[in-house]
């Protein structure tokens, strides 16, 4: 193995420094990868070495490329290395795509950019690359006719096809499903196969585990551990790198499977059917949930998960079929979680106030929110903050202070922790769990992780094409009682 | 250009017609009752007008009948462009239009492209560079110059060009230099709103991801700037330009008046001044058309360069 | 790959020329005020034996071309811009900001309806709606006044029509609402905070606008009708003297340039 990238040293500093001290090695044939949650540096780290730092920061240390010093290079020089020896596959394949262009040329002129090629033939290669990719259709098409795997993969061809013998993926899986998430890892063991050297940054531990070859774990702007793939994913010795191994849903321990313990359901859905944008989500659902149980919803993205929730708390007017709510409770008993939480927050005004409406608007006891907030693990101090300045875990957590004030019996949780680190994830999870149990609140979970819907859901209720053989599969090999079985084609 | 937006603008041109149909139409009939005759007048002549065709002429305008079916009648000579007679020269209200219309587009024409020539670049200039000198004062002096209404901007011309120096002829229209003053007077206003756009753009388009990509694929910056920057920095400098025509427009009326520039929008001050009907209607339904058409030819080089599906 | 840095000093920089626009403009309204005060007197009054004389002791800011005090004239001409120009962008931001907000929460017909009269207007540039309102009776304050109004809601309720259309479906509106709050808190909390800066910035374009618009109409002489003094009606009156007194000539100029300033910079110096 030879090595391609000797990082050493490096560090990158603002007003204070932001990456420690930090060495790593590129070699071939040995995908390197930097796994990491949000604002560990990692991102920096890739910015770093390619060299395109905000202007308000600088890098120090030594990055050899061959023989060369790529920080004692003045800019000049290391523009001459970018698309040829050194690529960047960026994290927003959308936004890096020019969206005037059609495909094909902004492929094609990375193939120019490596010189001794005339325009007919870059145009000829840049198309039999994107048809080698799979994307013969779409050489003629704007980056916004693309959908993000689409986009990835052309932003993958236009990154790659200079010839540099050296690729930097920034996050390369962000925000794809299942397939595409597949496709785009394989593309890129693909490149290491050819001897091209692999630099990937992600959040994904998935992502680590299929790449291989050498992990390094990064927290707080430091590699806290680094060594071969098998031995760091499978015995981490530093206890972060314990705690984020631990937080991927995949070794979580079993927190849901309870059986129904047979008392009347706070909401009941008979034979829902729903259409939009033209196309039947699902139909003749049935559906109920007891005090205190957590169902699990999943199925493929599009096939209306979210849309069934809005339709048990009335947000939206079901086709056909009828939502049925114990009238004991009032409906302001029945809330909703959402995804994305500086999204479900006021944005001008402070939590603390968005917190104190409430509370004056129900005449509730004012004492109720610092329990709920010792509960919640929340400092009292985040309440003079706006909802942007907290993190995306506590603002969740808030959320969930803000509903649990209502003191709900039926709770649906839309993707509450996909925008979520790892760790958060697992403590939010453990509340919602918790709130589920103790409060006998009953929980619809919608999430598209497979293996946290397994984990916490007592039962699960799938929706979409599907649904028949995935129910039944399921039923086999968890026994669950009593199930819902969604019938089609009546 | 898709159907829609076609669409949207021929409903634009009714629109135009409909609300210059209804400001003349209540016009008449609020003026005093002797507008039959006056019209009469101004089609015969005042020696040959008798209360017959005064009659004659009532009638045609539907003074005596339902208000609805009158204007219903005037707004369908308006949309097959029957304008009808001026009041003061008794001369076809289309032929005259034809004839100034000529004078504000060569004006209005002369303007824009001036104003292409002064804005843009130096919008991109500071945009290369924010912050910079070069940068402040592009900004500085585009906030004055849209602070400074086109009148005056044209009265402070006139008197350091024509006076001091004598190198420009200040008013009217036959010497071949005598459209420069009106014409940088109303380049000088677009241009500072242009410039503003371009730098604006320019900063935005050189922080994009899609730049940064192009950069470090490869390409050398000239490179990057003409194959990515060029393109997406023109989009909104075009798309604005449907905004700017309306200054435009507007400065044609106050612009042609102050220059006795023979232009159609010094004709409609007159005829509002005037009160000559007919060619008020004329001139502010053909003015309102020209907006149309600008707008539509907006969209035209809207579609040449940004290939994107829009909707309006 | 987080952009950092310039947010900050941009916003600092806006809230500066915000500062110093307001400053100004609010010199130029004391000056307004104040004038009547500094000098007594009837703005209209001539004084044949001193036509256009130069700023001095007995006149401040000199006479015009029928000797009449340039600074009683000023300062009423400011008072009658600001006036119109006051009344013309309050009556169009609360006609602009209900209707869009109107129509973005009901959608539908009220959508449809206000939605095609928002078209209806912006179908003539604004100048020539003004005067053919301004031609059905020329030199009274009412088609100057709907007329200027007419034009600049349009801005207003597109702008609120935007912001709120994917802030009423918003998950936080949602939220809010499945929390128990009605449709008055929605408008404090949610929808306000996010107009309001707009709602200034576009009330700053939409005065400059009534200003200029009193301007050029009193400049082609189908505005105001003298003897009340009016900034472009005073220019056009001065232009044939712009030689033998150019000092008395530019004043007007001055005046309306400062006060349209003013305005854009309270509008940030942003592009409308």
């Amino acid at each position: 193995m030879k090595t391609l990238l000797d990082i050493k040293e490096l560090t990158v500093s603002g007003e204070k420094t932001i990456v420690h001290p930090v060495s790593l090695q590129v070699r071939t044939r040995e995908p390197c990868t930097i796994l990491g949650e949000t604002g560990c540096g990692k991102s920096l780290l890739a910015q770093a070495v390619m060299g395109v730092l905000p202007s308000e920061l600088r890098a120090q240390g030594r990055i050899f490329l061959g023989e060369r010093d790529l920080l004692g290079l003045i800019p000049k020089q290391r523009r001459a290395i970018w698309g040829r020896e050194l690529a960047i596959l960026p994290q927003e394949p959308w936004l890096a795509l020019d969206p005037t262009m059609r495909v094909l040329p902004q492929v094609k002129e990375g193939y120019m950019v490596a010189g001794a090629v005339s325009g007919a033939s870059a145009g000829r290669l840049a198309q039999a690359t994107l048809s080698g990719l799979g994307l013969t259709d779409a050489a003629g098409k704007l980056p916004s006719e693309l959908s993000g795997g689409m986009a990835q993969r052309v932003a993958f061809a236009a990154a790659s096809v200079g010839g540099a013998g050296i690729l930097l993926a920034d996050e390369p899986t962000k925000g794809l499903d299942a397939q595409r998430w597949q496709d785009i890892v394989d593309l890129l063991l693909q490149k290491v196969a050819d001897g091209i050297g692999l630099l990937t940054i992600t959040h994904d531990i998935g992502v680590a585990r299929r790449l291989g070859g050498h992990v390094a774990i990064m927290c707080e702007g430091r590699i806290v551990e680094q060594g071969p793939a098998a031995r760091v994913l499978q015995n981490p010795v530093h206890p972060y790198s314990k705690r984020l191994l631990a937080a991927d849903p995949a070794s979580w321990e079993k927190l849901g499977g309870r059986a129904s313990n047979g008392v009347s359901p706070v909401i009941k859905a008979h034979s829902l059917g729903i259409t939009r944008g033209g196309k039947q989500l699902f139909k003749h659902q049935n559906f109920s949930i007891a005090p205190g149980e957590i169902v699990g919803v999943t199925g493929p993205s599009g096939c209306g998960k979210s849309t069934f929730g809005d339709l048990l708390l009335g947000l939206l007017q079901p086709d056909t079929g009828t939502v049925w709510r114990d009238g004991s409770h009032p409906p302001l008993r029945y809330q909703k979680l959402y995804q994305d939480p500086p999204a479900a927050f006021p944005r001008s005004i402070t939590i603390g106030q968005a917190v104190e409406d409430l509370i004056r608007l129900h005449a509730l006891q004012p004492g109720i929110r610092d329990t709920l907030m010792d509960e919640l693990r929340l400092q009292p101090e985040l309440l003079d903050r706006l909802p942007e300045q907290i993190s995306g875990g506590e603002l969740q957590r808030f959320a969930l202070l803000r509903v649990l004030l209502l003191d709900p019996i039926f709770l649906f949780a839309d993707e509450p922790t996909s925008r979520l680190d790892l760790i958060t994830q697992q403590e939010m999870m453990n509340l919602l769990v918790r709130c589920a149990r103790e409060r006998q609140c009953a929980i619809l979970l919608v999430s598209h992780h497979a293996d946290l819907i397994g984990k916490v859901a007592d039962r699960l209720l799938f929706l979409g094409e599907e649904a028949i053989s995935r129910d039944a599969a399921f039923s086999a090999c968890h026994q669950t009682s009593p199930r819902e079985h969604p019938v089609y084609g009546a | 250009m898709n159907q829609a937006t076609i669409g949207y603008r021929v409903f634009q041109a009714f629109l135009v017609a409909f609300l210059v149909g209804l400001g003349t139409f209540i016009m008449v009939r609020v003026l005093p009752g002797d507008l039959a005759y006056r019209i009469a007048a101004g089609r015969y002549g005042y020696d040959l007008v008798d209360s017959v065709a005064a009659e004659a002429v009532r009638l045609e305008l539907g003074l005596d009948g339902s208000p609805i079916l009158a204007f219903l009648s005037w707004f369908w000579d308006l949309i097959r462009f029957d304008l009808g007679y001026s009041l003061v020269t008794g001369e076809l209200v289309r032929d005259a239009i034809f004839h100034e219309l000529g004078h504000s587009v060569d004006l209005a024409a002369t303007a824009l492209i001036l104003s292409l020539f002064i804005g843009p670049p130096l919008g991109l200039l500071a945009g290369f560079r924010p912050g910079s000198i070069i940068d402040r004062l592009v900004l500085a002096s585009s906030v004055v110059f849209r602070s400074i209404p086109h009148f005056a901007i044209g009265l402070v011309l006139i008197m350091i060009f024509s006076i001091q120096a004598g190198l420009l002829p200040v008013a009217g229209h036959g010497h071949p230099l005598s459209r420069v003053l009106p014409a940088l007077t109303l380049a000088l206003g677009l241009a500072a709103v242009s410039s503003r756009i371009a730098r604006d753009a320019m900063i935005k388009v050189r922080e994009s991801d899609y730049y940064l990509f192009g950069r470090t694929k490869g390409l050398s910056e000239s490179q990057v700037f003409f194959r990515h920057g060029l393109r997406n920095v023109s989009v909104p400098i075009i798309t604005y330009l449907g905004m700017q025509f309306v200054y435009l427009i507007e400065g044609v009326v106050v612009v042609e008046t102050l220059f006795a520039w023979p232009g159609i929008g010094h004709s409609l001050v007159h005829a509002i001044v005037a009160r000559d009907i007919p060619m008020i209607q004329g001139t502010a339904f053909v003015m309102g058309l020209m907006f149309v058409f600008l707008n539509a030819l907006v969209d035209f080089l809207n579609r040449l360069v940004d290939p994107r599906e829009r909707v309006v | 790959m987080k952009k950092q840095g310039t947010g900050n000093s941009k916003a600092v920089s806006v809230y500066r020329t915000r500062m110093i626009g307001s400053g100004l403009l609010f010199f130029l309204i004391a000056f307004g005020m104040v004038g009547p005060f500094l000098v007594s007197g009837d703005p209209g009054r001539q004084n044949l034996s001193a036509i256009l004389s130069t700023p001095g002791k007995e006149y401040l800011l000199g006479t015009d071309h029928l000797g009449r005090d340039m600074l009683l004239r000023l300062t009423a001409a400011i008072r009658v811009s600001v006036a119109i120009a006051l009344i013309t962008t309050a009556t169009a931001s609360l006609i602009g900001v209900s209707l869009g907000i109107l129509a973005a929460t009901r959608g539908g017909l009220a959508e449809r309806c206000t939605s095609l009269l928002a078209d209806t207007f912006l179908a003539l540039p604004g100048l020539l709606l003004v005067l053919l309102l301004v031609a059905i009776a020329p030199g009274s304050f009412w088609p100057l006044y709907l007329g200027i109004a007419m034009i600049l809601w349009v801005e207003q309720f597109r702008m609120t029509r935007a912001l709120v259309q994917p802030l009423a479906t918003s998950p936080a509106v949602q939220a809010t609402r499945l929390l128990g709050f009605g449709p008055w808190y929605v408008f404090r909390r949610h929808f306000w905070p996010e107009l309001q800066a707009n709602v200034l910035t576009l009330s700053a374009f939409g005065a400059a606008t009534a200003i200029l618009s009193v301007a050029a109409l009193g400049f082609i002489s189908v505005g105001i009708r003298p003897p009340t003094p009016e900034l472009g009606q005073m220019m056009i009156e001065l232009l044939p003297y712009y030689q033998e007194a150019p000092l008395i000539f530019l004043q007007p100029i001055l005046i309306l340039f400062l006060l349209v300033l003013s305005l854009n910079l309270i509008a940030g110096g942003k592009i409308r």
